[in-house]
């Protein structure tokens, strides 16, 4: 009875939301819990026959879940995903009663949700998942989140709370593959074992760089960014596990994607061509077609989404505007706008606009600035906006760089263009706030997609 | 008087205590003296490393718990040494958990007990409450000093150590006092990360200064165009707690 409730309730503010044109993707959610607490629990109990996917991690979950979306779409199976960007639990809620009738039924074979690190024990505790992903574990927003540390006993915490899941751990992540327990899940692992593109020269992100089992350091034969790489204790008692899908040869790797070798358990060694840059996404493609395998689909669909894959949501959004390229690439945290730095802003001819807000979905603290490789960028010019862009220029300044402050965000958009040639593109990297606030003024003067809609 | 200005910073643990951005303090203190003709070298000391026989400046940031009692150990068997080293006017500044240790005890929520150096006459317990967020401090030394503060432990001074400065928002060393860091001969210990030094570059000249001083060059600072660094401190010094 509480749950027809919460369900009716839930359903008569999503009408008025749609009335009032507002987008608050989370509070029917949010009501609907206050109701019935364990909604999560009811919701999920007796739908989604072929299995509920969960991934979670720091960096790589938005794309990671759209690239497993568009893989469920070319495989004809029908699921339901929280795509509109509230990861906690109440927005999980949301997009269930948004699908659901009012006896809660929700028409999908799969739930496909992307939940937040500090969710997991709460969405998992009332759920059994069939697939569990954790992408990586970098320093992000430690005003929100506390250590790393916490973060990894929290996943750990809701790993232990499921029955019989296939987990999928990063294996090129220390921490993240120090995941794997002996507890009636299955762990298996993805990782890239070959790598020739260029990296960092000033990385200052690492932090699982210890043995979990004795803290003895961790000595790397190959790094490709953070403390990610191919590692083994000093001691030798905490060793990369072997990759269950495992980049075994690099191929290609250039600004519009690459091409590699993927050998995994159950299939041949395959080739794999990915439209999206950067060996981020290629821990992303790796940990989609794990996914994927996991769910018995068939390869084909997968190889044929990766080829011609784009980018989820404000992550790597090309536009038009005032006849310029303009990309926007979201940076969250200092190890995310170092991937941004290593994979796109390497070229002198570009501009590029830093937008740095500090509101709460942000982070409040700017510090973070400081660890970012910016000393790497070689951008041409350098535009900066935001809420705190004299922190984001005085960074700029004390890597020998300058940034040119502008007050207002928006205007930033039209000073890069009209410092930049025709031809030449414009990079924006936002923090999350200052992507909405861009986006938002892009789809008035562009056609860019309005994601609300 | 020497004549070629060199000096050397040494880093305490930049591998494992190096949370918040805290190693724009050395990169603030780096460029501000090159700026100024001065070269600093940073010597990086890890667990296990010994320190060098002689240097100028002394940093060491926040780290997580974890990195905090990896090198605990270590810090206390170098204390005497840098203990001596700062009575006799080594310039230091300390950040969050680098701070915590420098005094004589961190008391960890678990209940451990970290041995500090006692650099400082306080002492830190952990709390169940963590005081985060921006933080405005009016010292009479330096002025205004802003910064981001994100800790759980919480530090008492004795009476006789004076404290950085007073908090004008935020929650400072404990959130009851009304006091920040704490300030002993040339050290500086703060809870302030932002990175502190690059909005505060009073400070940063203050410890460049005592350096050269110390190392017997002139210690007279050419002044800088420090216009950014202060419309920087302005804005954050606005912002909601």
């Amino acid at each position: 009875m509480l749950q027809i409730i919460a369900i009716l309730s839930a359903k008569i503010i999503f009408k008025l939301n749609r009335l009032t044109g507002t987008g608050g993707a989370a509070l029917p959610g949010l009501i609907a819990k206050k109701i019935d607490d364990q909604i999560l629990l009811h919701l999920c109990w007796n739908n989604f026959p072929d299995g509920i996917i969960v991934v979670t991690g720091t960096n790589g979950k938005t794309t990671t879940t759209k690239l497993i979306a568009d893989i469920l779409e070319v495989s004809d199976i029908s699921y339901l995903h929280n795509k509109t960007g509230s990861n906690l639990e109440r927005g999980i809620v949301s997009e269930m009663l948004r699908r659901a009738n009012w006896r809660g039924r929700i028409d999908a074979q799969v739930a496909l949700l992307e939940v937040d690190e500090a969710s997991i024990p709460a969405v998992l505790s009332q759920l059994n998942a069939r697939t569990i992903l954790v992408t990586n574990l970098f320093r992000d927003q430690l005003d929100r989140y506390g250590e790393l540390q916490t973060t990894a006993q929290m996943i750990k915490k809701g790993l232990a709370s499921q029955q019989g899941a296939t987990i999928l751990l990063n294996a090129d992540d220390p921490l993240v593959a120090s995941l794997a327990d002996n507890d009636g899940n299955t762990y298996m692992f993805f990782g890239i074992s070959d790598f020739n593109g260029p990296v960092l020269k000033h990385d200052y992100t690492a932090d699982s760089v210890h043995s979990p089992i004795s803290n003895a350091p961790l000595v790397y034969s190959k790094k490709y960014f953070s403390h990610m790489g191919v590692y083994k204790s000093k001691n030798g008692d905490f060793v990369r596990p072997k990759p269950d899908w495992e980049l075994i040869k690099m191929k290609n790797f250039d600004t519009e994607g690459s091409r590699f070798m993927l050998q995994s358990e159950t299939a041949q060694s395959q080739e794999i061509d990915l439209s999206l840059p950067g060996i981020y996404n290629i821990y992303n493609a790796i940990a989609a077609i794990a996914v994927a395998e996991t769910q018995g689909i068939d390869e084909k669909s997968t190889t044929k989404v990766l080829k011609n894959s784009t980018a989820a949501f404000g992550r790597y959004e090309k536009i038009r505007y005032r006849d310029r390229d303009v990309v926007i690439v979201l940076i969250k945290n200092p190890t995310g706008f170092n991937q941004a730095i290593q994979t796109y802003l390497q070229d002198k001819k570009q501009t590029l606009v830093l937008a740095i807000n500090d509101n709460f979905a942000d982070g409040r603290d700017v510090s973070w600035l400081w660890d970012a490789a910016i000393e790497d960028i070689r951008s041409g010019r350098i535009i900066v906006g935001g809420l705190r862009r004299y922190d984001m220029a005085l960074r700029l300044k004390y890597a020998g760089k300058t940034g040119q402050v502008v007050d207002e965000l928006t205007a930033c958009l039209d000073r890069a263009i009209d410092v930049t040639k025709e031809g030449e593109p414009v990079y924006i990297l936002p923090t999350y706030t200052a992507m909405l606030e861009i986006r938002r003024f892009l789809v008035k003067e562009t056609e860019m997609e309005d994601y609300w809609k | 008087m020497k004549s070629k200005h060199k000096l050397k910073l040494v880093h305490l643990y930049p591998d494992l205590m190096n949370l918040y951005g805290d190693r724009g303090n050395v990169l603030c203190l780096q460029q501000r003296a090159r700026w100024r003709g001065i070269d600093i070298e940073v010597v990086p000391v890890g667990v296990g490393m010994k320190l060098p026989e002689d240097y100028d400046l002394l940093f060491m940031g926040g780290g997580q718990d974890r990195g905090q009692e990896l090198v605990a150990d270590d810090l206390f068997q170098k204390g005497h040494q840098i203990k001596a080293s700062i009575e006799a006017g080594l310039p230091a500044l300390v950040i969050c958990g680098g701070y915590q240790l420098f005094g004589h005890y961190f008391k960890t929520s678990a209940g451990k007990k970290l041995p500090g150096i006692g650099v400082f006459n306080a002492a830190t317990d952990a709390s169940n409450r963590r005081l985060i967020g921006n933080v405005v401090v009016r010292s009479q030394r330096f002025g205004k000093l802003v910064g981001f503060e994100n800790h759980s432990g919480l530090t008492k001074l004795a009476a006789s150590l004076e404290p950085l400065g007073q908090v004008v928002q935020g929650g400072g060393n404990n959130g009851e006092d009304g006091v920040e860091g704490a300030l002993y001969k040339n050290a500086i210990g703060t809870y302030l990360h932002g990175s502190f030094l690059p909005k505060n570059p009073a400070v940063a000249d203050f410890l460049i200064s005592a350096a050269l001083a110390r190392a017997g060059y002139e210690a007279v600072l050419t002044e800088l165009d420090d216009s950014l660094e202060k419309k920087a401190s302005e804005l954050a010094s606005k912002r909601p707690q």
